[in-house]
């Protein structure tokens, strides 16, 4: 982290570019959302968009942990604290996956299919359950 | 008494303590909102209706994020000031990092605001898929002229929703077992024009404890008013404290009298016994003559009957000729149809789960959409074939783009669920515009003319004379509604994770904005005396400010792009 004038001086150089980039990545999520030939994957909102979306939000949200945050020069110990709690939060979406695994059959088993696709409705409560063996 | 490591490391930990409290508390916060993260995800995934993409405005997000984004730099700019020793750089950045903070809260207000006012009815039709079609729009205002409910303007004396459901009362019964809704006494006081207009149909009076003798608590005709119920509340639950009373000391009596016989059993087999059983009804006898009985609830004639009328969320059941509220409260006489009609102006038209369900019966979705209730409007028919002109040109236009970028089968474009089965507020004015005639040719020629982000800030803008045009007025009866909602938690469970996560990050920004003004005009002191300490206390809030700017860079494009 910088400490000196001079570090400092150069730092806020490094901040105002972070900062000019993510409204540059922002400006380009709402660009690959709403302009029909930049949009990834089939036509409208699929899978593809979702995931393009994710990586840049993913992307914008380091920079500001890295610069912003100063995580490039912190000590081990801050770094614990973040990875658990990361590890915390990776924990809660695998749930989700983990969920899919239930026995109650749902229409979306794979991202692919979407979510929404009405010849495999999201919660086929009308579906009958043939009982297992 | 001095705190320690403040400003220097720990050397066990090689950090000072604020910045490890703030780390811990910031691991907390990274949990909780990949918790909520992760609801948003499994109530997206599991959804059993057609999920509501893309509906929020983009423009008040985009610009949030914008303005998050710019404070993150300054705030790190302040900070950076105050380590270079530059107090009154520091004031500057730190007063524009909570100009941007307040300028996010004020967006937001916007955006709440227009999602307050929106309503949505899902209406009832055939019973199957028909019950599925959805409509959104904004509610005409109303008021009461002469006991009538007539169509008001918005800011005219005594406007209210035109969103009731009306009745011509001719009884109000109250019950006193439950807490009586001052609210709704002085509501339908003020509906009907002043307490007189009820009157106590029966003499309302318990039996003195004492004496057995009654006593009148209310006379008969006694007007409405909240100090009348609260008498006879007060009669009830006396006289009921007195039955009580009376009751236990019976069955003490008999419990003694069984055991005196002795009959000593284990008390569940004694009340078992048929010398219990006989005694039990000799007492019930004698204790007749001691009972106050007060009587649960106390009922107002209406005469000449005038309409009443309620929020529907008051309202726990209505039929022909009686409402039941919440608490109780009973309103006979007969149901005012008109009254409790839903007038409004539709800016929106949506039939992706009844295309949903049709799918799942079997049933064309073309078919089960033609027969819907709502289409049977003329003005709203006309919007809804509009439309159907504009998704041939976009269903062509796909189909050519898919052949000359050679996708074929499942890889080719087709027209999205949305604009399938979907009108949006601004495709409702771009065919308003276009006349509704020749949709097809005039998509074709790129002469559709939506309004753009600016003139749909936070969404369809009711008080725009062009727009009015363009949104259809609908009369939908109060049988016709399968479920309303203005679009809040209650709507469906996007809108409550909508609610949820971002109320929660703006508790944040606005936690943070009073952490940052503190430093601002409160900081000036410990300047003075420990510059360091107050860089290091800018860090440390600065740290949480970034960490409301990360969770926004997440929930921008997953609740307004996605």
């Amino acid at each position: 982290m910088a400490d000196t004038p001079e570090a400092i001086q150069k730092a806020k150089k490094l901040y105002t570019f972070i900062g000019l980039l993510l409204f540059f990545f922002t400006g380009i999520t709402v660009a690959v959302a709403t302009v029909e030939v930049l949009d990834v994957g089939g036509h409208g909102f699929d899978a593809a968009d979702a995931t393009l979306g994710l990586i840049i939000a993913a992307f914008k949200a380091s920079l500001v942990m890295i610069i912003f945050m100063h995580l490039n020069h912190e000590k081990p110990l801050i770094y614990f604290f973040y990875g658990l709690a990361l590890l915390m939060a990776f924990f809660c979406m695998w749930l989700i996956g983990w969920s899919k695994s239930d026995p109650i059959q749902y229409g979306n088993s794979t991202a692919a299919d979407g979510f929404y696709n009405p010849e495999k409705p999201a919660t086929d409560v009308h579906a009958k359950v043939e009982p297992q063996e | 008494m001095e705190i320690p490591f403040v400003v220097n490391a720990r050397k066990d930990t090689g950090l000072n303590n604020s910045k490890v409290g703030i780390w811990l508390f910031l691991a907390s916060e990274v949990t909780l909102f990949g918790g909520l993260f992760s609801g948003y995800l499994f109530l997206r995934i599991y959804a059993d209706y057609p999920w509501p993409e893309r509906t929020l405005p983009i423009l008040p997000g985009l610009l949030n994020t914008f303005i998050l984004i710019g404070s993150s730099v300054t705030v790190v700019f302040a900070w950076a000031a105050l380590k270079m020793r530059q107090w009154k750089k520091f004031q500057i950045y730190m007063a524009i990092t909570l100009v941007c903070a307040a300028l996010f809260m004020v967006l937001k207000g916007f955006e709440y605001q227009a999602k307050f006012n929106h309503q949505a009815v899902r209406i009832l039709g055939d019973g199957r898929v028909n019950d599925f079609a959805i409509i959104e729009g904004h509610a005409h205002y109303a008021k009461l002229d002469h006991g009538e409910i007539h169509h008001a303007e918005k800011g005219e004396e005594g406007y209210f929703k035109h969103n009731r459901i009306a009745i011509k009362a001719s009884e109000i019964t109250f019950t006193l077992t439950r807490p009586v809704h001052d609210s709704y006494v002085g509501a339908v006081i003020e509906q009907a024009g002043g307490e007189g207009k009820f009157k106590l149909s029966e003499t309302y009076a318990v039996k003195d404890a004492e004496t057995g003798e009654s006593v009148v608590v209310l006379e008969e005709g006694s007007p409405l008013n909240t100090d009348n119920l609260d008498l006879a509340e007060d009669g009830f639950v006396e006289g009921r404290i007195h039955d009580a009373n009376i009751r236990t000391a019976f069955l003490k009596g008999d419990w003694k009298a069984i055991r005196a016989s002795g009959n000593d059993d284990d008390a569940w087999r004694v009340v078992m016994t048929d010398e219990w059983k006989a005694q039990q009804k000799e007492s019930s006898l004698k204790m007749k003559g001691h009972l106050v009985d007060a009587r649960g609830t106390v009922t107002y004639k209406i005469d000449p009957p005038l309409i009443l009328h309620f929020d529907p969320d008051a309202v726990v059941n209505h039929s022909s000729d009686q409402l039941k509220l919440r608490d109780d409260t009973t309103i006979k006489g007969e149901f005012d149809v008109a009254g409790s009609s839903l007038p409004m102006a539709i800016d929106g038209i949506d039939f992706r789960f009844t295309a949903q369900r049709a799918i799942e019966e079997g049933i064309d979705p073309a078919k089960a959409i033609e027969e819907s209730w709502i289409l049977q409007t003329p003005e709203v028919k006309r919007v809804w074939d509009a439309h159907q002109e504009w998704l041939r040109f976009q269903t062509e236009r796909l189909a050519q783009k898919s052949k000359d970028s050679g996708k074929e089968g499942e890889d080719a474009y087709v027209p999205t669920e949305s604009e399938k089965y979907r009108v949006n507020w601004d495709q409702m004015v771009s065919y308003q515009r276009a006349g509704y005639t020749d949709i097809y040719e005039k998509a074709k020629n790129g002469e559709l003319d939506k309004p753009n982000w600016i003139e749909g800030f936070v969404g369809p803008n009711h008080s725009n004379e062009e727009f009015i045009k363009a949104f259809p007025d609908i009369v939908v009866p109060r049988d016709k509604i399968g479920f309303e909602s203005t679009f809040t938690p209650k709507w469906n469970t996007y809108y409550a994770i909508y609610f949820t996560i971002t109320g929660l990050h703006g508790l944040h920004v606005i936690g943070g904005m009073i952490v940052l003004g503190y430093y601002l005009f409160f900081g000036r002191k410990m300047y003075d005396s420990n510059p360091e300490w107050l860089a290091n206390r800018v860090e440390v809030g600065g740290l949480f400010w970034h960490f409301v700017d990360l969770v926004w860079i997440f929930l921008f494009p997953i609740l307004y792009l996605m």
